[in-house]
């Protein structure tokens, strides 16, 4: 048997025992009897000084040649089976429950203030706020609601104790006398906050509850820039496909005042053409004169709404209790 | 306010359907509540005459009647004894139905036998037609009846009705009646508005001997108006009137009283009929009531007047309680010969405390405290009396009282056409507008630019040239008003600012776990008291709805101790809650609304898990100091401090800590007293903090600055070391401080132990410390220089002894 044919079985015997290691155990073994000091493959290498001459480099070239061979086959077994030694002992279950954070979630009556906030902001007006505690004189008086007007039949008022007549406001109207008595116009002002009633709580009233009030006052303001902003702002609300109308109605502080339906998929579902959503109006220019404003040069119109009410709709939330019950079975949802 | 179509109609032309009427008043700012259609009810149902009557061959209490419909004759088996051959009745033909009662489905008669005898169709009861609620045998009617005309048509109810339930809005009293509403109707369609005719009344002055009437206080009663009415038959209305009244939720009482509330609602000018023989001298004071002066108002309650009481009386006592309720010594009765019609007008402020004061509202009450039109006093006198004579009987006694002290002049308004225009955002031609008022009632004389309008005294809400221009934008329609984009001026407001931190806070916790929260902002007093220090400083509300809701909220973690404990009744234990609201702090005689955050926490620190040494921690209150330092960073607070409040647990807490930034208390935190936790039926521990967000908002620093990212290797220190217990934390960082050590980077406590090792009234705390220096590597000898004088002074001031 010449040299050469005992390379081709000693190959084929180291590359069949690599494959076959089970484990980097058997591997390692499987090494040591081919590439080992005493291997089988190391054995034919110690054989190449004693050929002849003329021999030697063809059957070194074909030695070396196995011996990458072999050492690739070995590098390549031993990472697979480093990989499969790397695998934990026991398979991960994917079915077992994530570790879970505790999340927060903002009240409802927050998000949809925000919302209405955020898109009377695209149109240039700021928030503003004002004392829930009022007087007779910016929650009626300036508004052109006097102490024997039956529009105050509307409204049951709660007052504090201690004679003061002190109340707490039954509208965030009573801020747009605050502001338009400490700034000069042009005013462009949007207003979230508490208002008070003297209604028993029941699915819709709360004794507390949320209003939004815009009030925009400038030269030349008109109906027109009334109801494109009223459109504006509830589309941004309500969506795209909202429908609006507006329908003459009476506020002493407005004139002409007006109230605003929608219409939307979501009203239909509930049976009706038209939800009343918002009442709005030009500011009456008695308002005007209370508060020093001259009718004559500045126009302005406010309208306002009760953010509950949006909530109730938006969420299709049917009593009114819950925003303020805080159960985090509720709060969660949103 | 109820009306219905067919009695509209009567004023005014509307070719339109019921819907589309509807939808025109909605858009005039009338809305409209309700539309109820009426009629088709007795549809197959005719009057017929009975012919011959006769015993039933196989039962005793029925009988076979040969009927007349009109058409033909038929035979009708009936059960009803009260009738007899020749009397008229209404009759049901077979395939009609019987009005249904409500939550019933019509009942639908046919063509049958009974005991044997074939009947074709049913006489009814007034039970049957749902005209009575309960009644013995048939509805025998008029004999005038006609034969065969359907049984609406005679009851008046020609064919079909549509009764609308309408909100009017309290400026516009005017429309409190159906001739306001046909008015507005006509404005809107052009159509003219079709006043009823009245009959000449006798002319003279035979009533000014008859009757005296004085009115003693003309600011309470500007017009009193009186005529009266001799030899009344007193007696059920005609079918129309009853109907007309029943149709619009009135009850039909007797002629005479039915007619003042038809014209009432005709017009809105409350009537009220005096029996005349009742009234002592046949006179009338209109005087204030003395102090405590007891008068019996019609429904029978006696009731204690005072001076502010306006009181309609007759020579020695009241009859009727001003433009509120008449007497029950006056009214109209079977008895009564000769009526006394009251047509007046009444203050409405006046009438409207009254109202109040003696809880007791009626039609009158309501459109005079709205304000009814003086003008018309006379008209509405003169109606009903033409109705009375025309349906009771009775002779005008000539001419009429009409005590009018004042007339009000008829105001006048300048409308400029232009300032309609530049409101609207749109022109209107000047004799558009013009046309528009014109066809309200409204007398218009053009000048140049502008034109002069009379108001009608119906009209009291036109007041000023802004309502004549809402008159003329409602009747042109708001809906051909064109929308613009909105324009202009940029708003200012200092609060634009606030809006945005309060988010920011919220969204800082909201992303640390907590929920927001929404409390009620009344809350009961003791529950007030307890979340205070001085019980001085909750403010009371007057008129509170209950004692649960008697007081101004002077925190808000009373709201929140509520909303935990709800959530524990609902098997919630695990709540992390927090609420941004305004609290009320009462001081002497102000009271100071103060923007408090609050905090509750209460439960697990995580969401349950299967694995962990920690899965079923407890919250506790380093979990809400961490909630509120990580807080403060996120909104640039520096240089907080705490301290514990000393001395017995007081108020809501057990423990407590309070915060300071610089001098001022920003806030306080700490554990619930267990028995109050307990009280609210959470059986975990509870950690609350309030804050004062008008001061922390006013120390938050929003600046940021790039800092280098670390490119050097730190050195790391640490120390163990037994301290007394009494040594807090701070104390170690203060003394570190002072040392202005060279390089030190950051100083983390990271493990505290007691136990085995350590002696009893002591403790081990571990700190790392972190040295580093932004330019180069530190060596270990620098490091060693800062470290050893820092375990050196820990020893020597603070008497540690290291591990």
């Amino acid at each position: 048997m010449s040299f050469l044919d005992q390379l081709e079985p000693v190959r084929e015997a180291a590359l069949k025992s690599f494959a076959e290691a089970a484990d980097l155990a058997a591997l390692d073994n499987a090494r040591a009897q081919s590439l080992g000091i005493n291997g089988a493959f190391t054995a034919l290498l110690k054989q190449l000084s004693q050929l002849p001459k003329e021999e030697k480099p063809a059957a070194g070239k074909r030695l070396n040649e196995t011996k990458n061979i072999l050492e690739a086959a070995l590098a390549e077994r031993r990472g697979t089976l480093e990989l499969s030694a790397s695998l934990p002992k026991i398979a991960t279950d994917f079915s077992l429950p994530g570790r879970r954070r505790t999340a927060g979630h903002q009240h409802p009556l927050t998000q949809v203030t925000d919302d209405i906030v955020k898109s009377f902001r695209k149109l240039g007006f700021v928030v503003a706020d004002g004392p829930e505690i009022e007087d007779d004189h910016h929650c009626f008086d300036a508004l052109n609601t006097p102490a024997d007007h039956p529009a105050r039949d509307l409204q049951d008022t709660f007052y504090l104790a201690g004679g003061s007549r002190s109340l707490l406001r039954t509208h965030t109207s009573s801020v747009q006398i605050r502001v338009m008595e400490k700034q000069p116009p042009p005013i462009r002002i949007i207003v979230p906050g508490r208002v008070y009633r003297r209604d028993n709580a029941d699915a819709t009233h709360n004794p507390t509850f949320h209003q939004i009030e815009g009030l925009y006052v400038d030269k030349n303001v008109t109906v027109s820039d009334l109801k494109g902003t009223v459109e504006f702002v509830f589309k941004q609300l309500l969506g795209d496909e909202v429908k609006l109308r507006f329908r003459p109605h009476y506020f002493s502080y407005t004139e002409p005042s007006y109230e605003i339906d929608f219409s939307s998929a979501l009203v239909r579902k509930m049976g009706k053409d038209w939800l009343e959503i918002a009442g709005c109006g030009m500011v009456h220019p008695q308002v005007f004169k209370n508060v020093g404003y001259d009718p004559e040069v500045w126009t302005g119109w406010a309208f306002g709404f009760g953010i509950e009410r949006i909530a109730m709709i938006r969420y299709g939330i049917t009593d009114i209790r819950m925003f303020y019950q805080n159960d985090v079975r509720f709060l969660s949802q949103f | 306010m109820k009306i219905t179509l067919n009695w509209l109609k009567q004023y005014v032309d509307f070719t339109g359907t019921p819907e589309d009427l509807a939808e025109r008043l909605t858009m005039l700012g009338v809305e409209v509540e309700g539309i109820q259609k009426l009629g088709g009810e007795f549809e197959g149902i005719v009057v017929a005459q009975v012919i011959t009557r006769d015993k039933h061959p196989n039962a005793d209490k029925l009988s076979i009647c040969r009927v007349n419909d009109g058409t033909g004759e038929r035979q009708i088996v009936c059960g009803a004894q009260n009738f007899q051959a020749g009397d008229k009745v209404p009759l049901i033909l077979p395939g009609a139905a019987l009005p249904a009662k409500p939550g019933e489905a019509p009942f639908t008669i046919k063509v049958g036998k009974i005991r044997g005898v074939e009947s074709q169709g049913m006489m009814c009861s007034p039970q049957e037609l749902g005209l009575a609620s309960d009644a013995d045998g048939l509805l025998i009617l008029d004999p005038a009846a006609k034969v065969g005309q359907p049984f609406a048509e005679h009851l008046g109810r020609s064919g079909s009705d549509v009764v609308y339930d309408l909100e009017i809005t309290p400026n516009r009293p005017d429309l409190n009646s159906v001739i306001g509403i046909a008015r507005e109707i006509a404005a809107v369609t052009g159509n003219s508005l079709r006043l009823p005719v009245i009959a000449s009344l006798p002319q003279g002055e035979d009533v000014l001997g008859l009757a005296k009437i004085t009115i003693e206080d003309p600011l309470l009663c500007p017009r009193y108006t009186a005529r009266v009415i001799r030899g009344v038959k007193i007696g059920p209305s005609p079918a129309w009137l009853k109907s007309t009244l029943e149709k619009v939720g009135l009850r039909s009482l007797n002629n005479v009283v039915d007619i003042t509330n038809f014209v009432l609602l005709e017009i809105g000018q409350p009537l009220h009929a005096f029996d005349f023989a009742n009234l002592t001298d046949h006179t009338i004071v209109v005087r204030r009531a003395t102090e405590g002066e007891k008068f019996t108002t019609l429904d029978g309650i006696e009731r204690t007047l005072n001076s502010q009481n306006l009181l309609i009386a007759d020579a020695t006592r009241g009859v009727a309680l001003a433009g509120v309720m008449g007497g029950l010594n006056s009214e109209i009765s079977a008895q009564t010969v000769d009526v006394l019609l009251e047509s007046a007008t009444f203050q409405p402020q006046n009438i409207r405390a009254t109202s109040k004061k003696l809880e007791l509202r009626s039609d009158a009450s309501y459109r005079f405290e709205r304000g009814a039109d003086i003008g018309i006093c006379d008209w509405a006198s003169r109606r009903a009396t033409q109705l009375i004579v025309e349906i009771a009987g009775g002779t005008p006694v000539a001419g009429v009282i009409d005590l009018y002290p004042t007339p009000a002049a008829p105001k006048k308004i300048i409308l400029r056409h232009g300032r309609t225009d530049a409101l609207l955002g749109m022109p209107i031609d000047a004799s558009v507008q013009d046309q528009f008022l014109r066809q309200l009632g409204l007398e218009v004389v053009p000048g140049t630019d502008s034109s002069e309008v009379t108001i009608p005294s119906f009209r009291i809400d036109l007041k000023s040239e802004i309502d004549l221009i809402e008159e003329v934008a409602r009747i042109y329609g708001i809906d051909k008003i064109p929308s613009t984009p909105p324009r202009g001026a940029i708003g200012t407001h200092k609060y634009d600012q606030t809006y945005d931190h309060l988010n920011e806070v919220r969204r800082t916790l909201i992303a640390l776990g907590l929920t927001e929260a929404q409390g009620q902002t009344l809350i009961g007093v003791e529950s007030a008291k307890l979340a205070v220090i001085d019980p001085a400083q909750v403010q009371m509300l007057a008129n509170p709805l209950s004692s649960d809701m008697d007081a101004l909220r002077p925190s808000v973690l009373p709201g929140l101790i509520d909303s935990l404990s709800h959530n524990s009744r609902q098997f919630q234990t695990d709540t992390a809650l927090f609420e941004i609201g305004r609290v009320f702090v009462k001081s002497g005689t102000t009271v100071t609304e103060e923007l408090r955050l609050g905090i509750a926490l209460t439960g697990r620190r995580s969401p349950i898990f299967w694995s962990g040494e920690e899965r079923d921690a407890s919250l506790d209150i380093y979990d809400l100091k961490g909630t509120l330092e990580e807080l403060f960073d996120a909104i640039g607070l520096r240089g907080c401090s705490v301290t514990r409040r000393e001395g017995l647990p007081a108020g809501l807490y057990l423990e407590a800590a309070s915060i300071g930034l610089g001098k001022q208390t920003v806030g306080e935190f700490g554990q619930l007293i267990p028995a109050l936790a307990k009280k609210a039926d959470v059986r975990g521990a509870v950690f609350l903090a309030e804050l004062n967000l008008g001061l922390i908002l006013s120390r938050r620093n929003s600046a940021r600055s790039f800092k280098a990212l670390q490119a050097f290797p730190t050195i790391r220190r640490d120390i163990a070391m037994v301290v007394p217990e009494t040594t807090s934390h701070e104390a170690v960082l203060n003394l570190t401080r002072q040392l202005k050590l060279a390089n030190l980077d950051k100083v983390e406590l990271f493990d505290i132990y007691r136990g085995q090792g350590v002696a009893e009234g002591a403790k081990s705390m571990a700190y790392a410390f972190t040295y580093r220096h932004a330019e180069r590597t530190l060596t270990d000898t620098e490091v060693n220089a800062a470290h050893d004088k820092l375990v050196q002074e820990l020893q020597g001031k603070i008497g540690a002894t290291l591990r």
